[in-house]
């Protein structure tokens, strides 16, 4: 699924992408807590057919109805608070890049700076994994560093 | 500020501020909930009130205007302020790279006119420059609004109109400090001097809110809203009186510390800030209207409604511009091209300044007819494109 980000300045962020059924679909992050769900239009493509404003909580209560977790919240607000610092999940596919191989294996913190400070698997996290840490097809790493060490890392865990 | 003159404390004069006071008050709350009941911007109305109350009216106020002039000077700063809060630094220079080429077209198609305008009335060179900037500043609060209430904020083409908006605010950044020290009118080199150590602190102001923004905003931050506000306040006032002092104008000082506060600070700021923003905005809107006679607006109606009919036009072609390059469709086109068209708080704001230190006598009631004609033409047509 490709997401699109376009920041709203004094607004907050829009993501928006298309569902595999073809339905063109968005959310506002809002600086604060308050969240919109956006339903885009088929006739006109830059209008909204729906927006849904969500308070905080409201949004906290879809989230649990869509079954995923807050962590990824949490790490958007916490990126646009520090600055210079990039964090960003990994997703490993099979046969690619580290799976199969252990963290020091793929000298990430030596040669990028960025470090792998947790993964992900089967809905379970593995905080503060060590370099002999063996890497499996469908982990998903959280990889933190700088902005040009997290995109050196994050080639490196799956090309 | 206002030297009381003798008799103003005496005890019937508290009590006539006070009944006035509280009228225009009054009158500011019922202009506004009119103005929501029609779906219009309330700062059209504010300022038919103050011309309504103002000079040669049957209402017009006595003892309370030295206060409400007060209350507008702290309204302008306030309104720079929180412009300034607006934007984090992030996402002004994010704009600033990715919206400069769209930024360099809306100055020139939109601050030209206003400048060849004002040539054209006649005027002086710093009254055709600021009649340039009236015309060229697009009202965010109007139309952040605009859009909020018609959900238009998950529309494809709002990116584009509010990366638009943010260069405007980079603009405004040194336009206003330019025009603060031409407004001084001392020779040329004298000028250009001050315009170099305007633009200087400006920088230096930017520089400090893009390395050290983090750390001054962690150092101010308070968990009490109310030490948060005095802290807030204290030095706003504290920046506006010396930046007026050395003769570049309040507004701007109060403007750079907003722009250097960012973070947890800002956010907070906003919301606390907002209503105090409106209560004395509101002032600075009636106190704008007030010193204008009604009589003088027949005489400049036709030039005001032709540079607004050309400013329209003008922006549109911006916006429609600004869409089409973004790649968006025909119909986010025309609505990101009526989206910059209101034009408001910012053009009355530039025309206080041009008032205050008594460049033009025309410029007042020019401003009004133009910002009266745009802000509601404009919000209509925001509202009926769709």
């Amino acid at each position: 699924m490709e997401l699109f980000e376009t920041p709203l300045p004094g607004v907050g962020v829009r993501y928006e992408f298309t569902s595999a059924a073809g339905d063109r679909f968005g959310v506002i992050v809002r600086r604060d807590a308050r969240r919109e769900l956006l339903i885009y239009d088929d006739d006109d493509p830059d209008a909204c057919r729906a927006t849904v404003s969500l308070t905080g909580e409201e949004a906290a209560a879809v989230v649990e109805l869509l079954g995923g977790s807050k962590v990824t919240e949490r790490l958007s607000d916490l990126r646009h608070e520090v600055e210079g610092l990039s964090i960003e999940w990994v997703q490993l596919e099979a046969g690619s890049g580290l799976a199969g191989r252990t963290i020091g294996d793929g000298r990430i913190r030596t040669d990028t700076g960025a470090s792998v400070v947790a993964v992900i698997r089967d809905d379970r996290s593995i905080p503060g994994p060590g370099p002999d840490f063996r890497l499996e097809a469908g982990d998903v790493a959280l990889v933190v560093g700088s902005i040009e060490g997290v995109e050196a890392a994050r080639r490196r865990l799956t090309a | 500020m206002s030297v009381p003159v003798p008799g103003v404390l005496a005890v019937s004069s508290v009590s006539t501020v006070l009944i006035e006071l509280g009228a225009v008050l009054l009158v500011l709350a019922l202009s506004g909930r009119l103005a929501a009941r029609v779906g219009l911007p309330s700062i059209p109305l504010y300022l038919l009130a103050g011309l309504a109350m103002g000079e040669g009216s049957p209402i017009a106020l006595q003892a309370s205007t030295s206060f409400i002039g007060i209350g507008a000077d702290l309204g302008v700063v306030l309104l720079l302020l929180l412009l300034g809060l607006e934007y984090t630094p992030d996402e002004l220079s994010a704009g600033m790279r990715s919206t400069w080429r769209a930024g360099v077209v809306d100055l020139g198609a939109n601050f030209t006119p206003g400048l060849v305008g004002g040539l054209l009335l006649g005027w002086g060179g710093v009254a055709s420059f600021l009649l340039g900037g009236i015309t060229y500043i697009t009202s965010s609060g109007v139309v952040a609004k605009l859009l909020a209430d018609l959900e238009r904020l998950g529309n494809r083409e709002t990116g584009t109109v509010l990366s638009l908006l943010v260069m405007e605010d980079i603009v405004m950044a040194v336009y206003l400090p330019v025009a603060g020290v031409l407004l001084v009118g001392s020779s040329f080199t004298d000028a250009s001097l001050s315009v170099l150590l305007a633009l200087a602190v400006v920088a230096a102001a930017l520089m400090v809110a893009f390395r050290l923004g983090t750390h001054v905003s962690r150092l101010l931050d308070s968990s009490s809203p109310e030490l948060l506000l005095l802290t807030i306040l204290g030095f706003t006032f504290l920046a506006a009186g010396i930046a007026d002092k050395a003769r570049v104008s309040a507004a701007v000082g109060a403007f750079l510390i907003g722009v250097m506060l960012s973070g947890q600070i800002a956010v907070k700021g906003r919301e606390l800030l907002a209503p105090i923003r409106d209560v004395f905005g509101g002032l600075f809107f009636i106190f704008f209207g007030l010193r204008i006679d009604p009589a003088e607006l027949p005489p400049v109606l036709l030039p005001a409604v032709a540079l607004g009919v050309v400013t329209a036009a003008t922006k549109v072609g911006t916006g429609w511009w600004a869409a089409r390059r973004a790649g968006i469709g025909v119909r986010g086109r025309r609505r990101a091209a009526a989206a910059l068209v209101p034009r408001g708080e910012f053009s009355i704001v530039i025309a206080g300044l041009g008032t205050a230190a008594g460049v033009e006598g025309e410029l007042g009631p020019v401003t009004a007819c133009y910002v009266l004609l745009l802000a509601i033409g404009g919000s209509l047509a925001v509202r009926f494109v769709r």
